[in-house]
């Protein structure tokens, strides 16, 4: 059976089939906030198809993993999170030497 | 006078301390000021570049640019989202037009950046796949995107990392919003067949050497 573009307000998600899932899975989470394991609507589905269930798990865990990435770990962790000094050497001189502005179309 | 900030521009990104008074100094001139904010910026700034470019040198340019550029703008920010919320923007939209200049075409995100098919992750949906044994830490999951494929690497730092909406991220790619969607769900994806075999992911003494 081929899978419908996309879900609509008749879609029972009880009965769709892993194809379906699979092709909505990607709006499924824009639309969910993200945590389509704790969607009712999903429930049962999910229980009836565990490689789908452990996907999804696993897909949530990167996306919320990935948050943490927001703020570079400190110096020693991973190294290498911060620009070299001279970076800021040269926004200096240039803010000192008032050509700042000169930059747009480096 | 700064306008009123909506509550949930800072959900992801709350105000640091000091940062508003520095902010304001900067914006009558103080240079002092302005290395306050370089200070509390500077890694957030060249880690987004360098997830986004995958190149040291460049990302180092590119955050000389920010704050250039920062610098040049700063009198337009008025804390209507968060201060970092709108560096990060800006400094996007720099990389970006980086890109376009250096003939990186993002207009079509599909027919430009979209991996290649050997690059795309591999699903089997009828069969059993690999799963994640235990939680994701950041150091691996750090190294498993340094990995990724350009296009699928952009969106998901956008998104997953920098928290912008598919909205957003579509008007500053210039793709649909279904194509940001798909392109995240492909990175996920990705992220998660790298993350399944940790020990074939490029170390990561320091993400220098990772990305290189």
């Amino acid at each position: 059976m081929n899978a419908q573009n996309e879900p609509n307000d008749e879609t029972n998600y009880d009965t769709m089939s892993v194809a379906e899932f699979e092709q909505w899975l990607p709006e499924l989470f824009a639309v969910g906030g993200g945590k389509v394991s704790e969607d009712p609507r999903f429930a049962r589905f999910l229980a009836a198809n565990p490689d789908c269930a452990a996907l999804v798990r696993d897909l949530e865990s990167i996306a919320e993993t990935a948050k943490s990435l927001f703020d570079p770990p400190a110096g020693g962790e991973s190294g290498g999170m911060e620009p070299s000094d001279k970076i800021w050497s040269n926004i200096a001189s240039k803010l000192q030497a008032g050509d700042g502005s000169e930059d747009e179309d480096k | 006078m700064q306008s009123k900030p909506n509550p949930g521009f800072f959900k992801r990104n709350p105000p640091i301390a000091g940062e508003a008074e520095a902010i304001e100094r900067a914006k009558n001139g103080d240079p002092d000021a302005f290395s306050v904010l370089y200070a509390l910026h500077k890694r957030r700034v060249y880690t987004l570049c360098l997830r986004m470019l995958g190149n040291v040198s460049e990302a180092e340019d590119m955050t000389q640019e920010a704050f250039l550029h920062l610098f040049r703008k700063l009198g337009s920010f008025r804390g209507e989202s968060a201060f970092s919320t709108w560096l990060h923007r800006l400094t996007v939209n720099l990389v970006l037009m980086h890109l376009r200049k250096k003939g990186l075409q993002l207009v079509s995100l599909e027919e430009t950046i979209n991996p290649s098919e050997e690059d795309a992750p591999k699903r089997d949906f009828g069969s059993r796949d690999p799963q994640l044994t235990g939680s994701v830490d950041r150091v691996t999951l750090e190294r498993a995107v340094a990995s990724l494929p350009p296009g699928y690497r952009m969106v998901f730092v956008l998104h997953d990392v920098e928290g912008f909406e598919h909205n957003e991220i579509a008007a500053m790619l210039e793709c649909s919003t279904g194509n940001s969607k798909s392109q995240l769900h492909k990175a996920r994806l990705k992220l998660r067949e790298l993350l399944q075999q940790p020990e074939k992911l490029p170390p990561l003494p320091g993400l220098k050497e990772a990305i290189q």
